[in-house]
């Protein structure tokens, strides 16, 4: 219905959400060798990912994160959307020496996707 | 665990490594037990590279994937010069491994291909993935005894390559996602480890099937992979912090945690005299374990963060990539 009252544009509008929402689906499969996005789920190899913004960073109190984790949680950063997204560009930038082994994502809508995809998992 | 005892090498700092290769810090490892005569080197890789997996050319040099400078680069530990060579645009290697064709074989995750580099020409060939295993996240090789290259993908993936058609075929894995580290024994047998399965698993070199085998850990971890003169398996857990072995033989385990108070073994690699060899994010260290004795003997990096992700070895030494520091490690020893 909303569809409608929009009229074309609108109904571009939808689908470019939907479609970032699968390409954030397709995006994160490689990430679920690692990491969950289901609160229920423990004893991956990486911390679990549900609820990540407005989290402190190293915020599973479930895992044993890395000491650079660990110290960039213990100076007060916490993960934001633009922060997620800056990471996903480039984890090592952000945090040389981390323990996750990740080369980033080059291209800005896989990274928005990505992000919006693990942010909508609260 | 039976019984189990821990040592951390006392090191001196004694020389500068070597006048050929300012780079290198030799320490001098004493008072160990498990091996004798300790000497730890530091080689500087290319800066932000990301060091990893190391393989060993028959000249003496060593070759290590940088994963984020997309290059197979190679380290002449004589004079600590490095020749990096590209793989490509978007390249972000793995494992690397020797082939019997004495090129280098890589897991070339950025363009999920694998890749074959001729270290006499510095050519660059590459064998993609079939396209319904697209993001592959390749991981790791080795070569069987028949010259058949095998490989795992995180994702959930295994597959083999023949060198002499450059045929690939790819399977999915039974337990899902978690393929990691792969090994072959000296009976032939091709195993690899699903870090996010925490099983180990045998492919069957004719059908390609893969039969799973559960550590007696739950979600354990298990994420690498050597088999040692005896055909057994032993196993990095990185969830667990222990390190085990399983019998093909028998179908026995056993199961050591690592020293510390909490260990994240990420590696193993099993040297000529069947010592055990791991890396321990938890500690920063690599750690050597002496199967007999049941003694781990430690040995923290000198700097921090220094993520040691895959070990090898050449008789009186192992080998690994610092990948934090962009350094290569090597400790040489003399047998116990």
């Amino acid at each position: 219905m909303l569809l409608l009252i929009l009229g074309p544009w609108g109904v571009t509008f939808a689908a470019d959400i939907e479609d970032l929402t699968e390409q954030g689906r397709i995006a994160f499969e490689p990430c679920l060798s690692c990491h969950a996005l289901d609160r229920s789920t423990s004893g991956m190899p990486g911390p679990n990912l549900a609820g990540l913004i407005g989290r402190p960073v190293a915020g599973d109190t479930g895992y044993a994160y890395s000491p650079v984790l660990r110290a960039a949680g213990d100076r007060g950063l916490t993960w934001t959307p633009g922060r997620l997204k800056q990471f996903l560009a480039d984890p090592e930038a952000m945090f040389p020496g981390m323990w996750m082994s990740y080369q980033g994502i080059k291209d800005e809508r896989e990274q928005e996707s990505l992000a919006g995809f693990i942010a909508g998992h609260k | 665990m039976n019984r189990r005892e821990f040592l951390t090498v006392s090191t001196t700092a004694v020389a500068v490594g070597a006048l050929l290769n300012p780079s290198a810090l030799v320490r001098a490892a004493e008072n160990q037990t498990g091996l004798k005569n300790a000497r730890i080197s530091y080689f500087a890789a290319r800066p932000g590279s990301r060091s990893r997996d190391v393989a060993f050319a028959p000249d003496g040099a060593v070759w290590y994937c940088g994963q984020r400078d997309g290059t197979l680069t190679r380290l002449d530990p004589e004079n600590g010069s490095l020749h990096a060579v590209s793989l490509g645009e978007g390249a972000a290697p793995h494992g690397v491994v020797l082939g019997p064709d004495n090129a280098f074989w890589v897991t070339e995750g950025g363009q999920n291909a694998i890749a074959r580099l001729d270290p006499a020409t510095d050519n660059v060939d590459l064998i993609p993935l079939p396209t319904e295993f697209s993001r592959a996240n390749l991981n790791t090789g080795t070569f069987d005894l028949q010259g058949i290259y095998w490989f795992t993908g995180q994702n959930g993936v295994y597959g083999r390559v023949d060198p002499k058609t450059s045929a690939i075929e790819v399977w999915a894995s039974p337990g899902g996602r978690g393929p990691y580290g792969i090994t072959v024994t000296p009976s032939g047998e091709v195993w690899y480890a699903s870090l996010a399965g925490s099983h180990i698993a045998q492919i069957d070199r004719v059908s390609g099937s893969a039969r799973m085998v559960q550590p007696p850990t739950p979600k354990q971890g298990a994420r690498r992979i050597w088999a040692d003169s005896r055909s057994r398996l032993w196993v990095s857990e990185w969830n667990s912090g222990q390190v085990s072995v399983f019998d093909p033989e028998t179908s026995d385990w056993k199961t050591w945690k690592l020293p510390g108070d909490a260990p994240r073994a990420y590696s193993v690699y099993v040297d000529e005299h069947d010592g055990i060899w791991l890396t321990d994010f938890g500690a920063n260290a690599i750690v050597h374990f002496d199967p007999d004795t049941e003694i781990f003997t430690s040995f923290p990096s000198d700097m921090p963060n220094a993520n040691v992700r895959q070990m090898a070895g050449r008789p009186g030494e192992a080998w690994g990539g610092e990948s934090g520091t962009d350094r290569l490690v090597r400790i040489q020893f003399d047998p116990a």
